[in-house]
């Protein structure tokens, strides 16, 4: 499904480029759930941004079912983000003067989804999120784990076909963090691919592979079996 | 559409006191533009909705209206076929008092006028019929105001008033109140006809030489009015001719008289306005309505970056630029719709009171038709629209992992041009600051230095019952304690003086004497404290001093008299007419109001008067007021059928500045908004200020700053923007306060201190309202500030 083929990532200064990735090759098929892993400064939040369309590598080649997405128009950047993929981030960003239900409910409104079936959609995920008496809170008056929960709801209501976690468990607690990466893991089984960054070893297991960055350069690529 | 109404009002929520302030400053400075801007609107279409209003002229020459005689009417009826309709119109001498019934006498002004009055001017009648109203003598037509004095709820029609307690007069109809933009005011009017009854005046309906009416011409369609203007001045015979120039007769256009300027003798009825006046107000709006709209983009500008990570998740969620863009722009269009609605709110509440002390008067009506509401609706969109467009492109076009770094640079959010923006503010808060202390100065200046006593003077006016029984009012009067002095004169401060154009008599050559002239009595000199350059004042105890005269410097300087003691004028008119010697120099002093210069002026000793000074030695307030009750008494007594107006001498003097005053007023209450709107804005300025840098603070405070180090930073910049800002000021403010004075014959000086006082208020309420917050900010535990991010 996604293909990045000798990725570079650098910024020049005055006297010197600095790399943020560096020669990146990386093939993500269908039904993956792939843990990013590596020390602060390594890259893995530019790799992620890239793949999600909301960075430019400086040089190499990327294409999603073998067609090139750089260089997109702004119109078909927007139709990825619409469609194809759902973000979830470490500091949740959710709405703050929206409730849950229309948090959640917001990328239905921009993807045209007709009021009556949105209203069906976000009952379903509610459900599904055992959230249905929380559904007018604000984010607010939310825990972080349940933050993050709707920032998932939010993410996978316009079922996208690839899910982007950045540190989606960084400001949570152990416990919720657990209950986080359970969620994500029961998405896979139902076939997204997720694509997911992490400090955390522990949560990093939770992916069937797992991918090792060190200094913009992919040092390790294990599959589980 | 409904999710922006909704996250517009749960952001307003939760930020309330920034969002107050912005809501509060813009629906302030609209509801003032609202004011101005209907008020200047009513004021400049003035008379533009009489029907004929396109053909209808008033005869004067190019500076403004004149004086007529009344067969010069006559004469154009018969002789010039072009005017449809020619319609003389007057006032009567004095304010006569009214009686229906067994009511209250009131005393209201009256206007005289030829029938045809009502088919030259549109009013709109709520009894009888306007079509012959004026036709027979004897009748009147009352406007509803004064029809509801007299007469209560009951009918009006039919009913008879007495005028003056004299002659009765049939209502003939009864129109509405006036519009509030008209040249034209009156309460009551009547025929020409029954001025001839009522108040004879000489030969003024058979001589040329008698001007006391202004004269309205209505032309035929197609006519010219010069042509027949050249006419009409044909009409004049000969010999008046020389007495006064009538080749530079004009039509004045009716629409245009409102502001052209009425000679100084014009007649109450007929009002001017100014156009200068006007001006200034609007300007002042603007600069209010700048201010506000600084806040605006200070405030909004610092809001959308607050908000920026939230756009980046909009766009990452699947928002294109469009959707952004609508959000932004329709967020800020529903705040000034708001402010406009409240605004309208503002005005509809507040009105009242400021039309009061400000002067500032159209009819509300206004406010609510549907042209009003468009252009306002419109101009809130489109100021909305050009403040919100740059920084909501930038929003909206701008990467999303940008926005969710927050390092969209707004250009609105820079600190020079933040900076640039509040020296602005502060800039036009110290001109109008300065502009208020300046006007004060001036009005003050005017009712002080006047050249003559005003204090513990009282005014009784002199109904024609008391006219008939002077001596005995005056020794009633004397007995009274407190009462030190009493005068008979014809003058008093704001009312109209004679002006009269005479020749010197006793063979000497023919010479032009052009004066203002008033009767007074001996006492006046003593009372008012006028000094004598040369002669002598009038002398109680010789009868032969009737025919004397005292004239003011100004008289001996324009008439270049040499040896003004004993010059003889020929005085009164007809019959009356005689030779008065000139027996005294009076130094001049402010006797019109100091806005005209001192004119030439013959103070005479005949017995006409039209008021009574008394003059009180006491300045204990209970005896003042047990005096002035005694004077009631007396003066009810004398007068049973008219009521007697008794007024203080120096309030009569500062009604001569109603306008100025109301001009300081008006000032001030611009003043006052711009400088809450300015604290405003400083205050949201710093609250995000203190916000933005509650990092830096804690970092300072951790590495040993104390309290007074941050708040001398924080506090810094606000107060090098107020100097900068004074520097800016100062020479505008000196600019526009001399061109402002030039207007008046008199005028008090520019000081420093002026300039100084603005500046320093304007820094001690920025520092006051900017400490405030840094305060705050300073006296935060620091853990708390580095605690988040």
């Amino acid at each position: 499904m996604i293909h990045l083929n000798n990725i570079d990532k650098y910024y020049d200064s005055k006297f010197q480029r600095t790399f943020v990735l560096k020669a990146v090759n990386l093939e993500v098929k269908e039904g993956e759930f792939l843990s990013i892993m590596g020390p602060s400064g390594s890259g893995k939040s530019t790799l992620l941004n890239i793949i999600g369309l909301l960075d430019a590598p400086s040089a190499g080649e990327y294409s999603l079912y073998e067609k090139s997405v750089l260089n997109l128009k702004e119109k078909a950047k927007v139709d990825y983000h619409r469609n194809f993929m759902g973000f979830i981030f470490q500091a949740y960003h959710l709405i703050e003067e929206m409730t849950v239900y229309e948090n959640i409910e917001t990328p239905l409104i921009y993807k045209g989804v007709k009021s009556r079936d949105r209203q069906a959609m976000v009952a379903d995920l509610l459900d599904r999120f055992n959230m249905v008496a929380k559904k007018d809170l604000f984010p607010q008056q939310l825990s972080g784990g349940q933050q993050q929960l709707v920032g998932i709801a939010r993410a996978i209501i316009g079922k996208p076909k690839l899910l982007l976690a950045d540190e989606p468990t960084g400001n949570l607690q152990s416990v919720q963090g657990e209950m986080i990466m359970e969620t994500l893991k029961t998405l896979n089984d139902e076939g997204m691919t997720i694509i997911h960054v992490t400090h955390n070893e522990k949560f990093a297991g939770y992916g069937k592979r797992i991918i090792r960055l060190e200094d913009g350069i992919i040092r390790k690529d294990e599959k589980k079996v | 559409m409904q999710s922006i109404f909704k996250s517009t009002y749960r952001n307003f929520v939760r930020k309330p006191v920034t969002n107050l302030i912005n809501l509060g400053g813009l629906a302030i400075s609209l509801a003032l533009v609202i004011i101005l801007s209907v008020y200047s609107y009513s004021e400049l279409t003035t008379d533009n909705y009489h029907k004929n209003g396109d053909r209808l002229y008033l005869l004067g020459n190019s500076i403004g209206p004149m004086h007529m005689p009344a067969v010069l009417k006559d004469q154009i009826d018969l002789n010039i076929p072009e005017v449809e309709s020619a319609v003389r119109l007057a006032d009567s001498w004095e304010a006569p008092v009214f009686q229906a019934g067994e009511h209250e006498p009131i005393s209201s002004d009256l206007v005289f006028a030829d029938a045809d009055f009502f088919k030259l001017f549109n009013y709109q009648a709520i009894e009888g019929n306007l079509e012959n109203a004026l036709k027979d003598p004897l009748t009147i037509v009352l406007t509803k105001p004064l029809a509801e004095k007299l007469f209560g709820k009951e009918l009006a029609l039919g009913k008879t008033v007495k005028m003056n307690n004299d002659k009765e007069l049939v209502v003939s109809a009864v129109i509405d109140e006036l519009h509030a933009n008209t040249c034209l005011k009156f309460s009551a009017i009547t025929s020409v006809a029954t001025r001839k009854t009522v108040e004879p005046n000489g030969e003024e309906f058979t001589d040329w030489g008698w001007c006391n009416f202004h004269l309205f011409i209505l032309l035929k369609a197609g006519t010219s009015p010069d042509e027949t203007v050249k006419k009409i001045a044909a009409l004049f015979p000969k010999k008046q001719e020389d007495q006064q120039d009538y080749s530079q007769l004009k039509l004045n256009s009716f629409e245009k008289v409102y502001f052209s300027r009425l000679s100084p003798f014009g007649s109450d009825y007929l009002r001017s306005g100014d156009k200068k006046k006007i001006m200034i107000l609007l300007m002042v709006a603007a600069l209010v309505m700048v201010i506000a709209l600084v806040n605006f983009i200070n405030i909004s500008s610092s809001q959308w970056m607050e908000q920026i990570r939230q756009t980046g998740v909009l766009k990452v969620i699947g928002a294109d630029k469009g959707s952004i863009l609508k959000k932004v722009l329709s967020e800020a269009f529903l705040l000034f719709l708001m402010s406009l609605f409240l605004a309208i709110m503002i005005v509809q509440l507040l009105f009242p009171y400021v039309s009061n002390c400000t002067g500032i008067h159209f009819n509300s009506h206004l406010l609510f038709s549907p042209s009003f509401l468009t252009i306002s609706i419109a101009g809130t969109f489109i100021l909305s629209l050009v403040l919100s467009i740059i920084p909501a492109l930038r929003i909206s076009s701008s990467k999303a992992l940008d926005n969710l770094k927050k390092t969209v640079e707004n250009g609105a959010s820079t600190s020079i041009f933040r900076g640039v923006l509040v020296t602005t503010q502060f800039v036009i808060a110290i001109v109008l600051i300065a502009f208020t202390v300046l006007v004060q100065k001036q009005v003050n200046f005017g009712s002080s230095n006047l050249g003559f006593n005003q204090e513990n003077i009282i005014g009784i006016k002199l109904t024609p019952q008391l006219n008939l029984k002077k001596d005995v009012l005056k020794k009633l009067l004397q007995e009274k304690p407190n009462v030190s002095q009493i005068s008979y004169t014809q003058y008093y401060p704001g009312k109209t003086i004679s002006h009269w154009t005479t020749n010197q008599g006793g063979g000497a050559e023919k010479k032009q004497f052009n004066f203002d002239t008033f009767n007074a009595d001996a006492s006046f000199f003593g009372m008012t404290g006028l000094q004598l350059t040369q002669g002598r004042f009038f002398s109680d105890d010789l009868t032969t001093d009737r025919n004397k005269m005292v004239v003011n410097e100004t008289f001996v300087h324009e008439h270049k008299l040499e040896n003004p003691i004993g010059t003889k004028l020929v005085m009164g008119f007809g019959p009356d007419a005689g030779l008065s010697e000139i027996i005294g120099v009076t130094k001049d002093f402010h006797y019109k109001s100091v806005n005209q210069p001192i004119g030439s002026l013959i103070i005479q000793n005949q017995t006409f008067s039209s008021y009574a000074l008394v003059c009180l030695n006491t300045k204990d307030f209970n005896s003042l007021q047990s005096t002035i009750r005694d004077i009631k008494m007396v003066t009810a007594n004398l007068s049973p059928s008219f009521p007697v107006e008794i007024s203080f001498f120096d309030q009569a003097i500062e009604n001569m500045y109603q306008s100025e005053l109301q001009f300081r007023r008006t000032f001030s209450l611009f003043a006052g908004c711009a400088i809450v709107i300015c604290c405003l804005g400083i205050l949201a300025m710093s609250l995000f200020a203190c916000q933005r840098r509650i990092k830096e603070i804690g970092i300072r405070k951790v590495n040993g700053a104390r309290v007074s180090e941050v708040l001398a930073m924080l506090n810094r910049d606000f107060v090098k923007w107020v100097a900068i800002a004074f520097v800016i000021a100062t020479p505008i403010a000196y600019y526009a306060m001399n061109k402002w004075l030039e207007s008046f014959a008199y005028k008090t000086e520019l000081s420093w201190w002026i300039f100084a006082l603005a500046g320093l208020l304007a820094l001690g309420i920025a520092l006051l309202t900017v400490s405030w917050q840094s305060w705050k900010a300073a006296t935060k535990n620091p853990v708390e500030a580095l605690r988040y991010e």
